[in-house]
């Protein structure tokens, strides 16, 4: 059946004298008459389902009207008002609208308190006696998640309807793409899935598509009049009700059933709308493949048997890992986010999270990595505890589907985590135990993984929502722990069809050479049909037998990925490149400064000082030599900053290691440079390149840092016997500074050549404070640097 | 006050690459690009805040309270004919900038300035997140955005940061300002960005680095 909604309420409620700036929602207590009749103009118009006005009637909006003790006063109002207007014509909707704050960690509003300003709301409005919920104009699928509980709570008898709001890109201004949406609000329950406002009817084709083919839940579409503009003081939306009304059987064929207007339509928009569906045929969308989905907010991964291996990194847990657990301990979770980014980058589609650190609370615990992790990398995660309160804390916390990892067939598990599977949204991962333990016979893990998945569908959960363990013992324990996991893995596909898992060093445990045992296991599980191991993409050996079995199972077609990769080729395309080695030592030296070959730098040294060459001529015709070069590749463009400290690190390596080797070679220096960021200036990166290079090139360099007062430069001048005092200031509130410096200098009758620069300072600057000398970078103050003391 | 600390999953490497000045750096490795970036973002503590205001762009008055002058003629001219205004900042926190100090101590030169330009790039990219989150809105009462704006370009005075950091609510996401009016954490921004109705007059200036009097930048787009 195809359903038609009402247009906009706000721009009606203008027309009918809502003051610019009043709170629209009071019009249900105040001109309850004027709201009634907008509904019956939309219901004249066709509308089947009318929203009652209660978009901002939270307490976190009413809040700027002084109103926030008013929720359900306001909402019962409307929803009595809407009521009258429909009738039997009309089904009524209680629409709630965004906070307008974001929920951390991407804004200041907690979860806790989004769900309670829509739990409050959901609670009138279905004490009111609406037929819906209608969450619409929802930017943040986070937000989208609590309303959408909160509702649920709140009356778990009346539908919800989820309606996003996305941007021009395709997706919500926080990033969520349809697909992503229509996964997590499937799952965690919703009624209805749709998108409204932000774009007019053409551009929300698309998105309906996309929803269309990610759930099998009805569609709703209320687009705006197209986009709008401001004539004369007044917001237009430019699209007319033949336009509008045009688009909606395509709206239609795209998969959306539920259709009407937001901003800028009107009654005649709707008239329009229904009019062009008269007649239209419901689209027959076929059933969506039931298969494993999880997501981030902003990405979906799909875990199935026809599909290529996902990793599940299992690097976050700090079991048996000392420094990871106190580090987690002391409150920093820098290595965990390392390791989130370095498992994603070595190939990980799906992180898992363990914060199992003794004497650490695991429920905050868990909730901050859950959302620091979420907050930097889009793959899915999965929550991997035993502790119901830890699991919820996560699951609450995620902007997306998750993993449970795991629930067993234990009673407690059972009772305990498929409620909370079901709540959020999640998937879980089975594994085969029960009361008694480990099942010794693959039928015994077939049924206990039943039993689980009985309980599961008991509780809500459908096909697509699991992932099942198949166990790995010891082989050194038990010689056919293999062959069980491998005929595990054939009777999980036979019997159930789902996607499989496992975690597969316990397979090598008391053997040697276990990465050669592990590898060999894994691709004999690959073959057999393991689909989501598991496992450290790190691990090299692992990588390389998932890549070979991935070119040998088809999943890499024709083994076309596994040609291109380096690590496969006879002869590494690398080794054509090294050069410096072939070429006399001086050179060779001077080349790896050049390059900037840090590695490469020390042996080369020892290997002219065990030649027997004099460390004047390592130094002069390997390492000096070389920076004149740099000096003039970086002033005539062909080399760059970054390569030129790359070339300074080199050649620090050089001279620590022959100062280490030939103590009496520390050289005699060029002269002394007293180096500093003037006082009020905190950006020093600039003069610390020059500190840097001017120590390279043979000067001895007095760094007093940044935020330097003058009288502390002139301190140090005199006390150092400077040659150079050099001066640096980022920014234009800054270089007045210098002249006080300069001044101060010269006030104390110290004639010291001061070399100025930084970003926003000019040679003309420079002339003007009573500078001696400019500098536009680095290379060019080193240069000077070496003028000024006669030893260019 | 809305608080939006915009999503940043990954630091643009194409961008950080600009602003290490490496642009014609073809033969550069983009492993250390990568690394740079993905060190970014795992020490940027995103932070974003913005507040929008009524404008009068004959007087050049933000009508907050107390009111904000804006001085400057391009930055007059760039939000002539815009009757609101923006005012945003953004950051990375500080524990980015802790670290680049860290490497340059520990003889990482070059380490240290390619993280810098992530950290950068990733402020720009929360600003645009923000921008992201705040155009729709204004869109729908009609307004379209001039390209956001900060002081210190064009002739736009960095006197007047004082004022940029009050109006845009700074302080709420811990950014203030140095007894020398520089923006602490370093790695922050404030910025205005006009708000105007289509048909209106545009905005004189020419956008990003084509304004900008740096001519001899390393960083300059072409």
């Amino acid at each position: 059946m195809i359903h038609i909604f009402d247009g906009a309420m706000g721009t009606m409620l203008q027309d009918a004298g809502l003051a610019p700036g009043a709170c629209p929602e009071l019009m249900n207590l105040d001109h309850p008459e004027v709201v009634e009749a907008i509904h019956r103009k939309y219901i004249d118009a066709g509308s089947t389902i009318i929203e009652t006005n209660t978009f901002g009637a939270s307490s976190l909006k009413l809040e700027h009207y002084g109103l926030a003790d008013r929720v359900e006063e306001l909402n019962l109002a409307a929803t009595a008002i809407a009521k009258r207007a429909a009738g039997t014509r009309a089904k009524v909707a209680g629409s709630l609208g965004p906070t307008g704050r974001f929920i951390e960690p991407l804004g200041d509003l907690s979860f806790d308190e989004a769900y309670d300003t829509f739990h409050e709301q959901a609670k009138a409005l279905a004490k009111g006696g609406v037929d819906y919920f209608i969450i619409e104009t929802c930017i943040d699928l986070q937000e989208m998640r609590a309303a959408l509980l909160a509702a649920k709570d709140a009356a778990p008898a009346i539908p919800v309807i989820c309606q996003l709001t996305y941007a021009d890109d395709g997706r919500t201004v926080t990033g969520t793409d349809p697909q992503t949406a229509a996964i997590v609000l499937t799952a965690m329950g919703a009624s209805l899935i749709g998108v409204n406002c932000s774009l007019g009817p053409e551009e929300l084709i698309p998105i309906v598509k996309t929803l269309a083919e990610n759930t099998d839940l009805p569609i709703s579409a209320q687009p705006n009049a197209g986009m709008p503009r401001l004539e004369n003081g007044e917001t237009i939306f430019p699209m007319g009700p033949a336009e509008f009304g045009s688009w909606a059987p395509k709206l239609l064929t795209a998969g959306a059933t539920y259709l009407g207007g937001c901003c800028g339509t009107t009654p005649e928009h709707i008239r329009a709308l229904k009019s062009a569906l008269a007649g239209q045929e419901e689209p027959v969308r076929p059933p969506i493949p039931k298969r494993l989905w999880l997501t981030s907010r902003t990405k979906s991964v799909c875990i199935d048997k026809e599909l290529p291996t996902h990793l599940i990194g299992e690097r976050i847990n700090p079991t048996g890992r000392k420094k990871l657990a106190a580090e987690i301990a002391e409150g920093s979770l820098l290595s965990v986010k390392k390791e989130a980014l370095g498992q994603v980058k070595a190939g990980a589609a799906v992180l898992d999270v363990n914060m199992g650190v003794p004497g650490l609370d695991p429920v905050p615990a868990m909730r901050r990595a859950i959302t620091e992790i979420a907050q930097i990398t889009d793959a899915p995660l999965s929550i991997d505890t035993s502790d119901a309160e830890t699991l919820e804390a996560g699951l609450r916390a995620y902007p997306g589907r998750a993993l449970i990892n795991s629930v067993s067939a234990e009673d407690e598990r059972i009772e305990k985590f498929l409620p909370l599977a079901k709540r959020y949204g999640a998937a879980i991962l089975c594994l085969p135990i029960t009361e008694d333990g480990i099942p010794k016979t693959i039928d015994d893990r077939v049924n206990a993984i039943k039993t689980i998945v009985t309980a599961a569908k008991e509780n809500g959960l459908k096909d697509g929502d699991f992932l099942l363990d198949a166990l790995v013992m010891t082989v050194s324990a038990d010689k056919d722990a293999t062959r069980k996991v491998l005929d595990t893995l054939a009777a999980y596909r036979r019997v159930f069809g789902y996607p499989s898992t496992m975690g597969l060093s316990n397979i090598s445990f008391g053997l040697p050479n276990r990465p050669l045992i592990n590898s060999t296991f894994f691709a004999m599980c690959l073959a057999a049909g393991l689909d989501a191991p598991i496992m450290n993409p790190y691990d090299e050996a692992m990588m390389r037998a998932l890549k070979a079995s991935a070119a040998l199972l088809g999943d890499d077609p024709r083994g076309f990925a596994f040609s291109k990769d380096e690590a496969n080729l006879a002869v590494p395309k690398k080794a054509a490149e090294q050069k410096t080695t072939d070429l006399p030592i001086l050179e060779a030296i001077k080349q790896a400064v050049i390059e900037g070959e840090k590695d490469t730098i020390v042996p080369l040294v020892v290997q002219a000082i065990n030649e027997g060459y004099p460390s004047d001529d390592i130094t002069n015709k390997g390492l000096t030599d070389a920076m004149t070069i740099i000096g003039e590749y970086f002033g005539s463009g062909r080399m760059f900053l970054p390569q030129v400290l790359l070339s300074a690190e080199t050649m620090r390596a050089a001279f620590d290691k022959i100062k280490e080797l030939i103590p009496a070679a520390a050289k005699a220096e060029n002269g002394t440079v007293v180096l500093a960021t003037v006082k009020g200036d905190v950006h020093d990166l600039g003069k610390n390149i020059v500190s840097a290079l001017m120590a390279n090139s043979g000067f001895r360099v007095v760094d007093l840092g940044k935020d330097v007062a003058p009288d502390e430069v002139v301190e140090a001048v005199r006390r150092e016997k400077a040659d150079i005092c050099g001066l640096a200031a980022l920014m234009t509130t800054t270089m007045p500074q210098i002249d006080k410096t300069i001044e101060a200098l010269r006030a104390k009758g110290l004639s010291t050549p001061v070399m100025i620069g930084g970003a926003a300072v000019t040679r003309d600057y420079a002339k003007s404070c009573g500078a001696d000398h400019y500098a536009g970078n680095a290379v060019e103050a080193v240069k000077l640097a070496k003028e000024i003391c006669g030893v260019a | 006050m809305p608080i939006y600390n915009a999503p940043l999953l990954a630091i643009d490497p194409k961008e950080t690459r600009r602003y290490a000045g490496l642009m014609k750096a073809d033969t550069f490795d983009e492993n250390l690009i990568l690394e740079a970036c993905q060190d970014g973002r795992l020490l940027a503590e995103p932070k974003g805040v913005w507040e929008l205001y009524d404008y009068d762009c004959d007087t050049q008055t933000v009508k907050a309270d107390p009111p904000f002058t804006i001085i400057g003629e391009k930055i007059g001219k760039h939000l002539a004919c815009c009757d609101k205004v923006i005012l945003l900042s953004a950051t990375v926190g500080d524990a980015i900038e802790e670290e680049v100090t860290a490497r340059f101590d520990r003889g990482e030169y070059a380490a240290s300035v390619l993280l810098d330009a992530s950290a950068t790039t990733a402020v720009e990219q929360i600003a645009d997140g923000m921008e992201k989150a705040i155009k729709p809105k204004m869109a729908a009462q009609g307004y379209s955005m001039r390209w956001r704006f900060s002081p210190g370009y064009g002739d736009w005075p960095l006197d007047q940061q004082p004022e940029l950091v009050r109006t845009a609510n700074a302080t709420a996401i811990g950014v203030h300002l140095s007894e020398s009016k520089m923006l602490v954490p370093r790695k922050s921004i404030t910025a205005i960005i006009g708000l105007y109705k289509e048909g209106t007059g545009t905005s004189p200036l020419k956008k990003g680095c084509a304004s900008c009097t740096q001519k001899d930048c390393a960083s300059r787009k072409k």
